[in-house]
């Protein structure tokens, strides 16, 4: 036990990253520690840094955090059933040394930095089986850059990952995550999260990466008045599949939510699945999935569900997939732009960002990038 | 520099243009009148080649070049630009990115402010726009594109009475001066208003009705005669 015992809370550095390490995180939003507010970076099979610079955000490895704070154990499997599906009963059995992180930021902290967390699976055919939980409380605020990397070698291997967040009473995070698994990788993440009263969340996902198949299932549940906006940007080249299933439930009076994909095939097959369901009196809920077709071969799948169970619930969605519009393509021709380089410009502005959902002080870095992934993804 | 002989152009199986025969020198600009319908925007798509305009009979030659059987593209690699009537929207593609994209960056800078478009270059591009915006974008976009011959479609409808100057000034400007590789440049104009003709001088005018060209003279005498007497041709013709 007496290893176990964490370190002065606000300095938690368990190992140090290679060069090597600290370029394939960097091309995912990552930063010097000591730009950040707080760090967390798991490699492979051990959590590589957890570490805080700043009083209201503490960062523990998820199995430290078990035994250091009685109530993260009720925040464990607090939003989804060990049993809910067999991905989900993998990692659960894996919990007797659980892996991942614990992030708390604390009471009515309005923390400066944005605190980051990656993942690295580095060797290859590796299998990862994750757990991370996170803790916005009351009244906090914070900004949150995520991702996961692989070294150019890894090709294959499989990460299963489930994420429980619960944001407290009036809690704001703006987070943004970036994706780069192996080309042959198969992923499956689960991500559920709980905003109480009042709670904010805007969230960008940059999903652009090759890769054989990734599952992102999303959960989320808005309490009374809390807030949620979110913005996918999604491409499958061939050979890439990605299902998105997102459900949204505006659980209690004025809650509401916006979701918005953007998703483009070149080849690969994308299937977003998205269910919003509007609970009570005063939710107003909208989905956006937009679809951009570029070879015949490949699929995208857009499936957006409205539940209203309440009266005076408002819900609405719109949808639409289909080629490159002729007329667009025509209008840059005929400014002299060849075909290849008119659809690029199209295809890139489909899938710009609204900025107004990233943090402004990590917007240039974002733009950066995604303009890296677009280049690298396609 | 344009060469347009008994040209005969079809949209949707339904003939919109018939013997149209038409010259424009280097250096000059034309101006096309005619009531709503009566083929102009088909002419102009015709000679760029955009669909679904289909030439059925007749030629279309720029510089002795036949440009029937050439691709949009290829039309606009000849230095044949066109400011659009109604251009569509591009969703995420700003007016600097497309600069850039054209390789047009610094041009982009020096002109804009001439236009009063010095604001929008992080602006989508036609995203938004008003009326008058999108035609001060589509008279911009010719800059950067740098063509020889140039067709307007439009390019002061909608537009307010001091930006009109703006565009007068610039439309004479570009057809005025030479291209970037020192070659003089043409254009073709289509007006309602002849607005245009306050700010940059026209050489010739014609009067497209019916899909055929029914008369063709001096501009400001033929734009008089219209607005007494419509579309018509003069007696004295
Ligand atoms: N894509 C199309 N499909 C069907 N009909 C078309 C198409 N484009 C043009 N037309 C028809 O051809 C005729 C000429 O149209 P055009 O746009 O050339 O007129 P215009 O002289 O530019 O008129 P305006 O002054 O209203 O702009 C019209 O009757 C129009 O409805
Ligand atoms: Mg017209």
């Amino acid at each position: 036990m007496d290893d176990l015992t964490p370190q002065p809370k606000d300095t938690q550095l368990l190992g140090d990253l290679t060069n090597a390490e600290r370029d394939m995180l960097h091309d995912v939003g990552f930063e010097d520690e000591a730009t950040r507010a707080g760090t967390s970076i798991l490699a492979d099979h051990e959590m590589r840094v957890a570490l805080s610079n700043d009083p209201g955000v503490e960062i523990l490895p998820l199995n430290v955090a078990l035994k250091t704070y009685d109530f993260v154990q009720s925040l464990m499997f607090g939003l989804v059933d060990p049993e809910e599906n067999e991905h989900i009963r993998l990692v659960a059995e894996h919990m007797h040394d659980p892996l991942g992180h614990f992030i708390w930021v604390k009471p009515g902290a309005k923390v400066k930095l944005p605190v980051q967390s990656f993942s690295l699976l580095e060797t290859p055919q590796g299998r990862q089986f994750t757990h991370d939980i996170t803790l916005i409380d009351e009244g906090a605020e914070v900004e949150m850059v995520s991702g996961s990397a692989v070294p150019g070698n890894v090709q294959k291997g499989r990460h299963i990952s489930i994420g429980e967040s619960y944001m407290r009473k009036g809690a704001r995070c703006t987070s943004v995550t970036v994706e780069h698994w192996g080309p042959e990788m198969e992923v499956y993440s689960y991500g559920y999260s709980q905003l109480d009263e009042g709670a904010s969340s805007t969230s960008t996902a940059i999903m652009m990466s090759p890769i054989r198949h990734h599952t992102s299932r999303s959960v989320s549940t808005l309490a009374a008045g809390a807030k949620s906006a979110s913005q996918a940007i999604v491409f499958a080249p061939e050979g890439t599949e990605r299902v998105l299933a997102t459900e949204t439930r505006l659980a209690a009076a004025g809650a509401t939510s916006q979701d918005i994909a953007r998703m483009v095939s070149a080849g690969g097959t994308i299937v977003n699945d998205a269910v919003l369901i509007g609970d009570a009196v005063r939710t107003n809920g909208f989905l956006g999935c937009d679809g951009l077709k570029l070879r015949d071969a490949g699929e995208i799948r857009a499936v957006p569900q409205l539940r209203a169970r309440a009266e005076g619930t408002q819900l609405s969605h719109e949808a639409s997939v289909g080629m490159i519009d002729g007329e667009k393509l025509n209008y840059l021709m005929a400014s002299g732009m060849d075909e290849d380089a008119a659809r690029d410009l199209i295809v890139q502005g489909f899938l710009e960002l609204d900025k107004g959902h990233v943090p402004a002080d990590l917007t240039a870095r974002i733009e950066e990038i995604v303009a890296k992934a677009k280049s690298g993804g396609m | 520099m344009l060469e347009i002989s008994e040209l005969c152009v079809d949209v949707a199986g339904k003939p919109v243009l018939s013997d149209i025969s038409l010259t424009l020198q280097p250096g000059e600009l034309h101006v096309l009148l005619g009531p709503n319908g009566s083929g102009k925007s088909s002419l102009l798509a015709a000679i760029m080649g955009l669909p679904p305009y289909r030439v059925t009979g007749g030629s279309i030659r720029v510089d002795g070049v036949p440009v029937n059987d050439l691709s949009l593209r290829e039309r606009a690699a000849l230095g044949i630009g066109m400011a659009f009537q109604r251009p569509p929207s591009l969703d995420g593609v700003t007016v600097s990115a497309f600069a850039g994209a054209m390789g047009a960056g610094a041009t982009l800078a020096r002109e804009a402010a001439a236009l009063d478009l010095s604001a929008f270059v992080a602006r989508d591009m036609n995203v938004g726009f008003s009326g008058g915006e999108i035609k001060r974008w589509e008279i911009l976009k010719l800059f950067l594109q740098d063509p020889r011959l140039m067709l307007f479609d439009e390019p002061e409808s909608g537009v307010d009475l001091e930006h009109v100057i703006a565009i007068g000034q610039a439309i004479g400007r570009i057809t005025r001066t030479p291209d970037g590789q020192g070659r003089p440049r043409a254009g073709l104009v289509i007006t309602h208003t002849g607005l245009i003709l306050n700010h940059v001088e026209a050489d010739r005018a014609h009067i497209l009705k019916g899909g055929r060209i029914i008369h063709s003279g001096d501009p400001r005498a033929i734009f008089a005669h219209i607005q007494t007497h419509g579309y018509t041709v003069p007696e004295t013709a």
